[in-house]
């Protein structure tokens, strides 16, 4: 087959179909670096969706739970080992993304002949102000682009996350609260989850801080923790 | 006669008529760095952990502001006495490990397990332990979970990794036969006793028993109230571990 580059291409082609086909069941995960710190968000039926990586990292990953565990288990390693060699300071999002994370997703992506990895993620870095903040959306086959608008969405529907994406950065004011921005990235999750995105992108009237018979995964990589573990699970309920 | 397989000039050869004395000399005098006094006892709160800022090498003080209550975990404290290098390099390996441990299992690791890691780590150094440059022997205090059903427990090492559960106090250091045999009177006829004294007491009575051991022990760095130099202080609670900062230990000492 890798005498013939049409073949090839048409597998490759294949596969990428095949891996969207099969993450489309999936809910979409979010991002969004606040002045208290980045809010990591999902909504799940019992799997989690949001993980802890390292001191100032989270990760938040739809798509096949095995996947999503190869994924988070790699990222925790990869941290820790340059965190223990070198300091938790040399550990930084662009350089877990570049050299470790993006090249393995890619060349598993494409080696045609070996299960594929169905996993679509972003991961998140807390900095010491919203601007140092980072936040990247990695696909399944290892390409990966940085937030610049300090909002991303994760979506299994090709094309909707952008919309979704767009709607928050122009909702969402500088001042809101974590529990305002939680309930309008649960209005998007509840209009991409719905194919709704005409009619279900709207603020509502009052606040959505749950999903009925779901659970709401929701995390802030805090920018003042107590001590070096920035990652906080926050309670709906308390904002 | 000179030696026939040696060359004409080279090292070995040259070392019996020109020795060379100083390398004997210096190997004699150097003494091994090591922190000194550290202590943990039972307080209303929770267990509290006491230790001096001083490193010593033989006679010489090598700081005094060294750090030597070093926390793990927001559920484990380690104190150091003995080799710093080694011992920091433990509590940086057991930080890494736990941390680790919980990230990728989703749980943290259990105290037995934390225990068990403190003391294979001993165990590893024992080469460093028998040449007599590397010896340590720490506090580990830790527990299992939070809230209510949180129960710290304190114990202490030989420098070769056998572990003991410390029923109220453990010391560890040069001048830890000091602040034990104080410990040891108020657990027997103390009034209160100290697993019955609030935090601010507790803190008093940590400082307190810093300055009396300084009075006997030359590596063991004392505590100025009156330029605000108080003991590092840390405290595991059912909530987790805290510092006590020099404000904080100040404005006890004034309430004393």
């Amino acid at each position: 087959m890798h005498e013939e580059p049409y073949r090839w291409l048409e597998a490759i082609q294949n596969r990428r179909e095949y891996i969207v086909d099969q993450i489309k069941e999936g809910t979409p995960v979010f991002a969004l670096s606040r002045p208290e710190g980045v809010l990591l968000l999902g909504v799940g039926s019992g799997q989690s969706k949001i993980f802890e990586i390292f001191d100032r990292h989270g990760l938040a990953a739809l798509g096949n739970p095995v996947d999503i565990e190869k994924l988070r288990q790699t990222a925790i390693e990869a941290a820790h080992t340059e965190g223990f060699n070198r300091s938790s300071d040399d550990v930084t999002l662009r350089r877990l993304v570049s050299f470790s994370l993006s090249p393995a997703l890619k060349n598993s992506f494409e080696q045609i002949f070996s299960p594929p990895n169905m996993v679509e993620s972003i991961l998140a870095e807390v900095g010491p102000t919203p601007s140092k903040d980072a936040i990247v959306r990695l696909r399944f086959d290892g390409n990966h682009e940085y937030s610049s608008s300090g909002i991303a969405v994760a979506s299994p529907v090709w094309g909707t996350e952008s919309i979704a994406a767009e709607w928050l950065r122009e909702t969402i004011n500088k001042g809101d609260k974590l529990g305002d921005v939680i309930s309008l990235c649960l209005t998007a999750w509840k209009a991409l989850n719905d194919d709704n995105l005409n009619d279900g992108l709207k603020v509502p009237k009052k606040k959505v801080l749950n999903i009925p018979g779901k659970t709401v995964e929701a995390v802030l990589l805090d920018r003042k923790p107590k001590g070096n573990v920035h990652y906080r699970s926050l309670d709906t309920s308390d904002l | 006669m000179s030696d026939p397989r040696a060359m004409n000039g080279d090292f070995l050869s040259l070392l019996p008529k020109h020795p060379f004395p100083h390398l004997e000399q210096l190997s004699n005098q150097t003494s091994t760095l090591e922190a000194t006094t550290v202590f943990a006892f039972h307080c209303k709160e929770g267990v509290l952990f006491g230790g001096d800022h001083r490193a010593t090498s033989g006679n010489v003080i090598f700081s005094d502001s060294t750090e030597k209550i070093l926390e793990l975990d927001e559920r484990s404290i380690m104190a150091i006495a003995g080799s710093p290098a080694i011992a920091m390099e433990m509590a940086r390996t057991l930080r890494t490990a736990f941390e680790f441990y919980r990230r990728s299992q989703l749980q943290p690791m259990s105290l037995a397990a934390k225990v068990r890691a403190l003391s294979r780590l001993l165990r590893d150094n024992l080469p460093a332990t028998l040449q007599g440059v590397g010896a340590v022997a720490p506090l580990f205090a830790g527990q299992d979970g939070t809230g209510d059903k949180a129960i710290p427990t304190i114990y202490f090492y030989d420098p070769l990794g056998a572990n003991f559960e410390a029923a109220n106090y453990a010391a560890s250091g040069s001048g830890s036969g000091h602040i034990k045999s104080v410990l040891s009177y108020l657990e027997n006829w103390g009034n209160p006793k100290p697993a019955d004294m609030d935090l601010p007491v507790s803190v008093n009575l940590a400082n307190r028993l810093l300055m009396t051991a300084a009075e006997f022990d030359a590596a063991t760095g004392g505590v100025k109230p009156e330029t605000k130099s108080f003991a590092t202080i840390k405290l595991l609670s059912k909530s987790g571990v805290r510092s006590l900062d020099a404000n904080e230990q100040m404005k006890y000492w004034k309430a004393n």
